[in-house]
């Protein structure tokens, strides 16, 4: 039992931040691939979710093609496709690491689903409200913008924490690649030595219990947040124009 | 073509075999325990909410990888060498599941789908727990002032409406469970990515194996979609609580 807790604590500070004189790794790692995925997969969800009701066919077809294919096949799969295809780019004169591919494919996994929430979140705002603008005198652009967009945003910040929480525990999936995040980090502190046998139960007690704490908190914050901007404030907003 | 092989396409169709047979399982599975901690979470005893509460909290925010991990490789571990082969792999349930299945090591298969039916289980629960919300009180309140018994409104008016408003979001995550089970080919359960990994081990073929295994999944995921979508529709045209009585004149 207490080597078991040294080897834990031997190995704390690499789950967290990675190993020493490596690049920064661990826990760390699968927070900058989950917030940069979101990130870049939102502006990616934006313009897709904004396609969706477009005039022409071939664009709405392809959105939801787009959004049908990332959403259908397993994230472990998408990594290794990704990664194989970027593995052409060489002929380009680009150059592939695990963390690009890796970046990618979560990035497009991520953004498939934010799609479906921007366009949840656009039809969200009464046709009505957005009528009585443009009588009023606003023009579309700014229809779309003080009142489609602030109805919208209420409907899918909820929703994109989920969102990004799920991501958040995708990410170790990454595994697979190799890229130095929480669950590669366990994995190599393991190795493939006979002597750790004992050590990996409590080693992936304490993985599954930073992606808990983590995730749980993200909730929790989530949650306050919204008790706090329930609708009255949406209200409160539209009305002090 | 000439990288598909007979023989790595006997493989494969045996992996996609393991792939259903593990997504059924498991969704089968999750329903039921999902549905009874999703009950438990509305108990009138604060400790079993709790309970319920924490299982949910639990496996709803640890990555089913960890989960599926930590079930086939890091718990026969937490024994002595001598035990543990008895314990996990050499039993008369591992035994048995080997025989009806074939496969060589029904532990970790055994491991896995525990992982998955905690992991979607633990969503399920939730999200009947909020359909459970939209069922109106007023149900409730006419069905017990009409005599009927507490398991009563709960059998024939919380379960059925609650089930039927949450069911649209429990697709989504079976849906989820499905791709989850690519997750199982870490554990060397001999599913149908694991089977493409060996294939491209195999050939050296990458590309064209994972643009194959991406079209088996598409047609999977949409083929289960649709499969959901029939059985939500089959749910909405059951009775509704007006008719309801007429079926069971003994409540």
């Amino acid at each position: 039992m207490s080597d078991q807790l040294a080897f834990i604590l031997k190995n704390l500070p690499n789950l967290l931040i990675g190993f020493p004189g490596h690049r920064p790794g661990g826990l760390l790692m699968s927070l900058f691939l989950a917030v940069t995925a979101v990130t870049l997969g939102f502006v990616l969800a934006v313009i897709l979710g904004t396609v969706y009701e477009s005039k022409h066919k071939p664009v709405r077809l392809l959105a939801h093609g787009y959004v049908q294919f990332f959403r259908g096949i397993p994230l472990i799969l998408l990594l290794l496709l990704v990664h194989q295809v970027l593995g052409y780019g060489r002929q380009l004169g680009l150059e592939r690491t695990v963390l690009t591919s890796a970046l990618v494919a979560l990035t497009l996994y991520s953004s498939a689903y934010q799609a479906e929430i921007v366009r949840a979140g656009l039809q969200a705002a009464p046709a009505g409200m957005v009528e009585s603008a443009r009588l009023l005198g606003s023009s579309q652009r700014q229809a779309y913008w003080f009142i489609q967009i602030r109805y919208a945003w209420h409907v899918m910040l909820p929703a994109f924490t989920g969102q990004a929480i799920s991501l958040f525990k995708d990410t170790s999936v990454v595994v697979v690649l190799g890229v130095a995040e929480l669950m590669t980090v366990a994995q190599i502190a393991l190795g493939s030595d006979v002597g750790n046998a004992a050590y990996w139960a409590p080693l992936f007690l304490v993985v599954g219990l930073f992606y808990f704490i983590v995730a749980l908190s993200l909730s929790r914050a989530a949650q306050h947040w919204e008790r706090g901007h329930r609708t009255g404030d949406l209200v409160h907003s539209l009305a002090n124009y | 073509m000439s990288w598909l092989t007979p023989q790595i396409t006997g493989f494969l169709l045996q992996g996609i075999v393991v792939t259903i047979l593990l997504t059924i399982i498991t969704s089968i599975l999750s329903l039921i325990v999902g549905v009874g901690v999703g009950t438990m979470r509305l108990s009138p005893r604060p400790w079993l909410r709790r309970l319920a509460g924490v299982y949910v909290e639990t496996f709803r925010n640890i990555p089913a990888l960890v989960l599926i991990i930590f079930f086939a490789f890091a718990v026969p571990n937490l024994f002595p060498a001598e035990i543990r082969k008895e314990l996990f792999f050499n039993n008369v349930l591992t035994n048995w599941a080997g025989q009806l299945t074939g496969l060589s090591l029904p532990y970790y298969a055994l491991a896995a789908i525990a992982a998955l039916t905690l992991n979607t289980s633990a969503y399920i629960a939730e999200l009947f727990r909020a359909g459970v919300g939209t069922v109106p009180q007023e149900y409730v309140d006419a069905a017990r002032s009409l005599g009927a018994g507490q398991t009563a409104v709960f059998r024939q008016i919380i379960l059925p409406q609650g089930f039927r408003a949450a069911f649209p979001a429990i697709e989504t995550r079976l849906i989820h469970n499905l791709k989850n089970t690519a997750l199982v080919s870490f554990v060397a359960v001999p599913e149908f990515f694991h089977a493409t990994e060996t294939a491209i081990n195999k050939t050296f073929r990458a590309v064209e194996f994972l643009l194959l295994a991406t079209a088996v999944y598409l047609i999977l995921s949409i083929t289960y979609a649709a499969l959901l979508r029939q059985i939500e529709r089959r749910l909405n045209r059951r009775p509704t609580v007006t008719e309801n009585w007429k079926l069971t004149p003994e409540n």
